[in-house]
């Protein structure tokens, strides 16, 4: 033990400091220019850092199935392990190019301008909040609230915008919230990200009905921001009973992956609205449960109406 | 004055390791405080205003690292805390490794309640008593089993550098 005045001192003084900041960071509503400043520094030491992980990530998956080669001399080792290596990385590229084609596919269909970019580092300290870092920021032409797509639907929205990266406020997150519209109709309500409970749809009109499997699409917001029209969320699992609220509520089970996004593109122009209900994937079949992985529904175009 | 330059070396090494491999892994629950077990680490080593001061640098880079979108400030006053906690058991790591444990198990801990606390005094939505059940149970069980590997590694090259604590 040893404790002193001076130390206490010190102590007081960060406090005060960090309670200063707290303050200041608060009344600014999170935009002050610390966040900023942060996004500038940290932001390219993360795109080179994720740079670096990877390769070694992945070389370190070859050696691990290296293993079992046990009987052949060095040379031919060491031929396999360069093999292995290759086919690692070729499988990674492989991934990284179909969720990219997936990605262009929907991004024709609705003729949204998109920027693509991949995720660098997720999450904070602690871990209560669900944000992403992308390698793409104003250079490229992204601003805050600008929304960010996959090839399987929405992830989420810009927040944050530095230099050559973006803080990406994923879809799972418990603040965000995106005006939402049922397929085939004109019902609107809202989706809310959870946090670890699943996300859910509130229909403002309390006499509508939600039937079960009913597939979401984005409303659309003024001038197209935070969120552009039409972008697939995902499709209704269950529905809470009213009583006798003003609204009715649902469980969602989103198209994207939150945990696992790593394509990702930024909307930054939408010239032509697309067509109604038209990037939604088919409609899952009705033998399975819709919770299950397998019935998860793969993008592809179905028949469009007309406006 | 070399003991600063390991200490800013080790927070940001953890800080990014945290946000760009750790935070990627899917593992059951929540994930580990590199960042804690860093500063746990050097504190144990250098002494509370050490501690502090260490803990408050690392919450403050932290708290503005992209993509935390907390309120800045929040993780500087928990990891200050936590530092200056830390520091007054200087020398813990040195008589057993289980003590050193044991100041991290506490440390996680109080880090966890304190940043949901505050959140709750700010009205951040994101805290709620299944995000901070979740959290303090997975953060303090993956930083005690990783404590008996970074806690000595830190800790030791802590001691290396300046062998006599000018703290």
């Amino acid at each position: 033990m040893r404790d002193n005045g001076r130390a206490r001192v010190i102590l007081a003084l960060l406090l005060l400091t960090a309670f200063t900041l707290v303050t200041l960071d608060y009344r600014s509503g999170g935009s002050g220019p610390l966040r900023r400043i942060g996004n500038a520094v940290f932001g390219p030491i993360e795109d080179a850092a994720a740079a670096v992980a990877s390769p070694i990530g992945s070389f370190f998956t070859s050696l691990g199935h290296l293993s079992g080669y046990k009987h052949d001399n060095e040379n031919l080792r060491k031929q396999v392990q360069d093999l292995r290596k290759q086919l690692r990385l070729t499988d990674s590229d492989r991934a990284h190019l179909a969720s990219m084609e997936k990605l262009l596919h929907l991004d024709q269909q609705a003729q949204f301008r998109v920027v693509a970019a991949r995720v660098t580092a997720v999450g904070s300290s602690l871990g209560f909040e669900s944000t992403a870092t992308i390698d793409v920021g104003s250079s490229s032409g992204i601003k805050p609230n600008e929304t960010v797509i996959n090839g399987d639907g929405l992830v989420g929205k810009t927040l944050s915008v530095g230099p050559s990266t973006s803080t990406v406020l994923l879809g799972n997150d418990p603040n965000f919230h995106a005006g939402a519209r049922m397929e085939g109709s004109e019902q609107i309500g809202h989706v809310d990200g959870g946090g670890r409970r699943p996300m859910t749809f509130t229909l403002l009109d309390s006499q509508g009905d939600i039937p079960v499997g009913t597939r979401l699409v984005t409303f659309g917001d003024i001038n197209n921001r935070p969120f552009v029209p039409e972008v697939p969320i995902g499709h209704v699992v269950s529905v809470q009973p009213p009583n006798g609220a003003l609204t009715r509520t649902s469980t969602v089970s989103p198209y994207v992956h939150f945990s696992s996004v790593d394509v990702v593109g930024v909307v930054v122009a939408m010239p032509h609205p697309p067509a109604r209900d038209s990037l939604l994937p088919p409609k899952p079949t009705p033998s399975p449960p819709p919770s299950t992985p397998a019935a998860r529904p793969t993008p592809s175009v179905t028949p469009t109406r007309s406006h | 004055m070399r003991r600063p330059l390991l200490a800013v070396a080790a927070l940001l090494t953890a800080l990014l390791l945290q946000v760009g491999v750790v935070n990627r892994l899917r593992l059951p629950g929540g994930h580990p405080d590199l960042v804690l077990l860093a500063l746990v680490s050097l504190a144990l080593v250098g002494g509370p205003t050490y501690g502090a001061v260490a803990g408050f640098a690392a919450g403050f880079a932290a708290d503005i690292v992209p993509p935390a979108d907390h309120t800045i400030g929040r993780l500087a006053l928990v990891y200050a805390l936590v530092g200056y906690g830390a520091g007054l058991l200087e020398d813990a790591e040195e008589r057993s490794v289980l003590a050193a444990v044991g100041v991290v198990a506490v440390g996680s801990a109080a880090a966890v309640v304190l940043f949901a606390g505050v959140g709750a005094l700010l009205g951040d939505p994101r805290v709620d008593a299944s995000s901070v059940g979740h959290a303090l149970a997975a953060t303090v069980l993956y930083d005690v089993v990783l404590a008996p590997f970074i806690v000595p590694l830190v800790s030791g090259a802590a001691r290396r550098v300046e062998p006599v604590a000018a703290y």
